[in-house]
This record gives C-alpha cells, sequence and structure tokens, in this order.
C-alpha cells in the first residue's frame, strides 16, 4: 500500500522530546506492572517499545490514554502533563484488536473519527481516503466481519490513523502479520515520523523490529533496562569485534592479548569476538591477528538488541 | 459536564440509535408489539359491543315518559337498552345486588347502580348510568322551569349501592402502562447487556475508550437505546389511544392524563435506572454467554413487583407490603404506576416516589459506572463484583 504524507503538524518538529513517561508505577495485586518506568519519545522517529510478554508494555500504553489509572507518576506531552484534549490528537492500535463486526467499515471510521473531534463530513472524507489507499475501494459498506483477517487488521490501522493523530501508539502492530503486511506497516510508520509524528510501538521480538526502529526503550518487569538509539545499543559502551584468523580454529591468538587491549568474550569454530578495552585502537588487535596468520574475516560486531537485553538483565527475552 | 463531554455522548447515542435503529430485530420487534396492543384494545372492545343490552330498572314515575328518557339515554351512548319496571325500591336494589339489572332510575329523583366509580363516568353501566342522570334530570327541569333556564344543565344524583372504588378499566390502563414498562425494561435492559458485553469481548471497547470515558459510553449507550425504547413505546401508546378511541374500547376511558403522565414518568425513570445496572451488569462477562447469568440478580425487583402488581389490579386496593413497593426504587417503576392508576394513592405520594426513583437512579448511575470503568477492560473470567467495589482495585 502507498501512503502520501499529510503532515500532522510541521511544529511538531521543534519539540525534543514530544512524549514524556516519568516514573510510572503500577501493581496489580501483587504484581507489580510497572516499576518507577520512565523514557521519552523523541517525534519525527520510529521508536520502539520492547520487552519480552509481561513486562509492562500494555499498561504503559494503556496508561498513554488514561485507560489504565496510575498509582503513581506522569505521562506528559509537550512538556505538560497530558490533558482529556491532547489523547483527542492520539490514535492507538491496541494489542487486542477489536473494532464492531457487524458495522460497514465506513461507517465505523467516521465514529471513530467523530470520536477525536473530528466533524461527520471530515470523518467521512478521511475514512474514504483511507479505504482508498488501504485498496478497500468499493467495500464502503461491507460489514467488517466480511473482510479477510489481512484487510481487518488495515481497517483497525486506519482506525488510529483516521484523525492525522500527532502521537501514533501501536502495540504489537506487527504480530500476526505476513511479511508483506509487515513492510506495509513498516512503510506506513517510517511515512508517519518523516511527517513528524510521534511513533510508538511495541513488540517483543526485539530482534524482528530493531532495523524498524530508530530508537528503542527497552523494558523489564515495569522498568526500562536500556534505551536509546538502536546503533548506539548495537554497537554497546565498548567496541566488540569479530575476527576469524585461517587454521586457529581455538582462537588461541586471541587469548595472548593484553587486557588493556581486549579480551576474548567466546571462541566459535575459529570466530573470536573480542571486547576491546576502554580506549584501546582496534588496529592493535588487527596487528596481532596478522602475526598469527592469515586473517579471513575482521569486523566490528554488533550485538542484537536480544543480546542488549540478555546483557543487562541475564534473561533471555 | 462541558460541552465536548456532551458531544461525544451524543455521538456514542446517535449510533446506537442508526446501528439499532435499523436492525431487522428493531423492526420486527415494534411491528409485534403494535399487534399486540392492537389486539389487546380491540379484541375486549369488540366482544364489549355484542354484549346483551343493559337491564335499566324504573321505580315510580311515568312509565312512559320514564321509558322515553331510558331511551334517549340509551341511544346517547350508544348502549342498548332493556326497560324493565320494578315495583319498589326495595325490589330494584335487590335486582341490581344479583345483577339481574344493572341501573336503576328511581322516582325521577335518582339513578341508582351497583358501584359507582371514582371517575364517576365509567365502570360496568357507568356510562348510561350518567347518560341517565343527565337525560332525567333534564327532563325534570324542563318540566317545572321557564324555557331557557334549563341551559345550564342538571343532573341527577347517581347513588351507589356499594363504596365506590376505582373504575376497572383504569385498572386495566394501569396494567397496560406495567405491561409496557416491563417489557421495555427486560427487552431493552437486556440489549443493552449484550452490547455492552459484545462491546468488551470483541475488544472494541478499548479503542473507543482511549477517546471517550467510561461514564460517557455507559450515558450514551443508555440514552441511544432508551430513545429508541421510547419511541417504540410512544408509538404503542398512541396506537393504545388511537384504536381505542376509535373501537369505543372503555380500556382508554381510564386512561386520565394522570394515569398516562404517571406512567411516562415512571416509564423513564425505570428505564434509567434499570439500563444502568443492566449495562454494570454486562460489563462483568467477557463472553456474550454468561449475560444471562449477571442479569438475573438485576431483573429479580422486577420480576417481584411485575407479578404482585396483577393481584393489586384485580382486588379491592392493595396490601401494605406492595404499597411499601411503590416507594422502593427498584420496584416503584413498576409498583407506582398500578397504585396511582388503581386509586390507591394520590398524586403527591406518587410524585414522592417519583422524587426517591430519581435519587436512586442517580446513586444506581454512579455505582454502575464505577462498576463498567473498573471491570471493561479485564478479560478472562467473570469479574467479582466485589472485586470491582473494593477500594484501589481498579484495572
Amino acid at each position: 500500500m502507498t501512503v502520501t504524507s499529510t503532515a500532522a503538524s510541521p511544529e511538531a518538529a521543534r519539540f525534543e522530546v514530544s512524549l514524556e513517561l516519568i516514573g510510572l508505577n503500577r501493581r496489580f495485586g501483587s504484581v507489580i506492572a510497572l516499576d518507577s518506568l520512565t523514557f521519552s519519545v523523541p517525534p519525527g522517529e520510529v521508536f520502539g517499545f520492547l520487552g519480552p510478554n509481561g513486562a509492562g508494555k500494555t499498561t504503559t500504553m494503556r496508561a498513554i490514554f488514561g485507560v489504565v489509572a496510575l498509582e503513581s507518576g506522569e505521562v506528559r506531552w509537550r512538556g505538560e502533563p497530558v490533558t482529556e484534549e491532547d489523547r483527542h490528537r492520539f490514535g492507538y492500535m491496541p494489542e487486542e484488536r477489536g473494532l464492531y463486526p457487524g458495522m460497514q467499515i465506513l461507517e465505523q471510521l467516521e465514529y471513530l473519527g467523530r470520536l477525536h473531534d473530528m466533524t461527520a463530513a471530515a470523518a467521512r472524507d478521511a475514512a474514504r481516503n483511507w479505504i482508498k489507499r488501504l485498496g478497500l475501494e468499493g467495500r464502503e459498506s461491507a460489514k467488517l466481519e466480511a473482510l479477510s483477517h489481512g484487510n481487518q487488521q488495515r481497517v483497525q490501522l486506519a482506525a488510529a490513523l483516521m484523525h492525522d493523530p500527532e502521537l501514533l501508539v501501536l502495540d504489537e502492530p506487527f504480530a500476526g502479520l505476513d511479511p508483506g503486511g509487515v513492510d506495509d506497516m513498516t512503510e506506513i510508520l517510517a511515512e508517519r515520523a518523516r511527517a513528524g509524528v510521534t511513533v510508538l510501538f511495541s513488540s517483543h521480538q526485539l530482534d524482528l523490529v530493531e532495523h524498524i526502529c530508530e530508537a528503542v526503550a527497552i523494558i523489564h518487569r515495569g522498568r526500562v533496562v536500556a534505551q536509546g538509539a538502536v546503533a548506539d545499543l548495537e554497537r554497546g559502551d565498548r567496541p566488540r569485534l569479530d575476527v576469524r584468523v585461517a587454521g586457529d580454529a581455538a582462537g588461541d591468538w586471541a587469548r595472548q592479548l593484553d587486557p588493556g587491549v581486549a579480551s576474548v568474550e567466546r571462541a566459535d569454530s575459529g570466530m573470536v569476538l573480542l571486547t576491546l578495552a576502554p580506549d584501546a585502537d582496534s588496529q592493535k588487535v588487527l596487528d596481532a591477528a596478522r602475526a598469527a596468520g592469515a586473517v579471513e574475516h575482521f569486523s566490528f560486531a554488533s550485538r542484537r538488541l536480544s543480546e542488549v537485553f540478555r546483557d543487562v538483565t541475564g534473561e533471555d527475552a | 459536564m462541558n460541552k465536548r463531554w456532551i458531544r461525544l455522548t451524543a455521538i456514542v447515542a446517535e449510533r446506537e440509535i442508526r446501528q439499532r435503529g435499523r436492525s431487522r430485530a428493531f423492526m420486527v420487534s415494534t411491528i409485534v408489539l403494535l399487534l399486540v396492543v392492537a389486539a389487546g384494545v380491540t379484541i375486549p372492545a369488540i366482544l364489549a359491543h355484542s354484549a346483551k343490552p343493559q337491564r335499566v330498572g324504573i321505580v315510580g314515575g311515568q312509565l312512559a315518559a320514564m321509558t322515553e328518557i331510558v331511551r334517549e339515554a340509551g341511544h346517547l351512548t350508544g348502549t342498548g337498552v332493556t326497560v324493565v319496571p320494578q315495583p319498589s325500591l326495595a325490589s330494584a336494589e335487590a335486582a341490581l345486588r344479583s345483577g339481574r339489572l344493572d341501573v336503576v332510575l328511581a322516582d325521577d329523583s335518582e339513578v341508582v347502580v351497583k358501584q359507582v366509580s371514582v371517575t364517576g363516568s365509567s365502570g360496568s353501566g357507568g356510562g348510561l348510568a350518567s347518560a341517565i342522570a343527565d337525560v332525567a334530570g333534564l327532563s325534570k327541569l324542563l318540566g317545572h322551569l321557564p324555557p331557557g333556564a334549563a341551559d345550564r344543565g342538571v343532573t341527577l344524583p347517581v347513588r351507589g349501592l356499594s363504596p365506590p372504588s376505582a373504575s376497572l378499566s383504569r385498572r386495566l390502563t394501569g396494567l397496560f402502562t406495567v405491561v409496557l414498562v416491563w417489557i421495555l425494561i427486560s427487552a431493552y435492559g437486556s440489549q443493552i447487556a449484550m452490547g455492552v458485553g459484545e462491546e468488551k469481548s470483541n475488544r472494541i471497547v478499548e479503542v473507543i475508550l482511549a477517546s471517550v470515558r467510561p461514564i460517557q459510553l455507559l450515558v450514551g449507550k443508555v440514552t441511544g437505546i432508551g430513545i429508541l425504547a421510547l419511541a417504540q413505546a410512544a408509538l404503542m401508546v398512541a396506537a393504545f389511544l388511537g384504536l381505542g378511541a376509535a373501537v369505543g374500547s372503555s380500556l382508554v376511558h381510564g386512561a386520565a392524563p394522570g394515569i398516562v403522565i404517571t406512567g411516562a414518568v415512571f416509564l423513564i425513570l425505570g428505564y434509567a435506572f434499570y439500563c444502568t445496572a443492566y449495562a454494570a451488569a454486562g460489563s462483568l462477562v467477557s463472553r456474550q454467554s454468561d449475560v444471562g447469568a449477571v442479569i438475573l440478580p438485576v431483573q429479580v425487583p422486577l420480576i417481584i413487583a411485575y407479578a404482585l402488581s396483577y393481584t393489586v389490579i384485580y382486588a379491592d386496593g392493595a396490601n401494605v407490603f406492595y404499597r411499601v413497593l411503590g416507594f422502593l426504587p427498584p420496584t416503584a417503576p413498576i409498583a407506582m404506576p398500578v397504585l396511582y392508576a388503581a386509586g390507591d394513592v394520590p398524586g403527591w405520594q406518587a410524585a414522592i416516589s417519583a422524587v426517591l426513583v430519581a435519587a436512586g437512579t442517580v446513586w444506581m448511575a454512579r455505582t454502575a459506572a464505577t462498576i463498567y470503568g473498573r471491570s471493561i477492560l479485564r478479560t478472562g473470567s467473570r469479574v467479582r463484583l466485589r472485586q470491582v467495589l473494593a477500594r484501589g482495585e481498579a484495572a
């Protein structure tokens, strides 16, 4: 599907941080869902909110919309505590998808648009536009339940985008999508972000979405355990190197390196993963490798986000 | 409650009206209810018209003149009359009590019936009795006074052998009100509970709650469906009055403005009281199939009041228990229209009851909104009422 930009708000870009979550706390019975959860999201980027199932992602997103009450903490929008009026300019696609199965899709989208302060006429126009863009033209008066699963998902996305929101919050938008659907969704998120919209989406599949987002917050048991630009997280605070020297399956050459230069993390059939010491020069490692034999592979290693998660929590995502 | 609050609530209400108003279920139920009303009004009227003529006893006076008066009164009221001369007032009264006579015109001086109705106009042979009283009074006056003096009209006194009570037709109008309140609350109440359960089970509610508060969704839903319910009720009342007047049904004679207004007030109050409760009940379940179990406790007071109403309608006066029900918010919407229509309570007591129900409705709406707001996003097993009402357990 092709989506042309309609630009949410040209001024959005002047806010460095648009959405801030500050010290959110919430428990359900004895379960702590959110534990002083804090992070912020800049406009104009696709921001991933990642963590395993049950980490508190859905509760956080519901808290942004005021659907879940907080024990303490604050949701701020453009520097001010979020208001009902702000929320009418947010778009939400909940994890549990749901629309009226027996309602015609045009009417349904129009209704949801009006609930976001659109006039009936504007909502109808927007609904028609989205139906067209999503390739559902001619099916305006079809009931939702008559559509295929994939098309129902498209209508659900349209419901979140109808009123051209300034903040788009999508809970597990990639769950249950086929590869084509993933590409379409990725394109729409990127396109919205380019238009200046603040885009926040969640996923429990860290590695599947790492190439989609520019920045992430990773949460575990209601706390943010890592956050920042994806490129920075993948590099880590200390660069790592993958090096292979011909004829040295055990990677013995690397174990003789000065700990002030680099230390071995693991060696796996000749490929050695090294972590550089602070301020160490990677070329010294290359020199040592060449001295040991023919260097077949030498590159900076990037960590996958699931490894970042494992490193900080000691658990698998 | 600002303008936006009202506008969003109205949008929710509008959707309910549109979606439900054009559904087949609504059309079919409207037609069926209209047919029931039509049958209920016309069949008794047709039977009444084919009933045997009224037997009128005459005591004393001039037989020919008095027979003429009775014939004229029968003509005026469209009732067939048979004149039966009686030897004495005592034997005429005995015949009245045994039912061999319906009305007695005595000595040009009074009209006697078995029982005078409270409204004084209807009841068995009531229309005829008052017409006889009018005509006989007029003719007596014309015999004694100069022409023109009778323009003010004069009526002989109508005496009842037993103490007056509300007429059966008044009671039947009360019954009509009760049946209407009962049908509308139970039909639309379960529709509301089902609708809420549906929104919860198909998860649309989370999308909507992102821009609308639970109380707005609740009020919008109950109002929208309520407007439909009232439109249907108004249609039925119109059919009742229109058809009743057309066929001359005695049911309609009882539809005094007071009874209609009381019925309408308690219909609206009862609807609001119960339907917010139904909505709260519907929010407790995750599957629509569980709705039946949660709305049963809501229905119980309604069922009790409804069942007991029949004893009041067909008995002479309500017992104390039923009078108490007339003032309790859950049962008053059914019990009070009956008590008022049967003439068992005066208007000011009905007004007090209405205020009590209104207060109960406000309380119920707030409680329902709390239950609704706290349980609508909890899925899985049925939510326990105790859980959602416990403090700090909101979810």
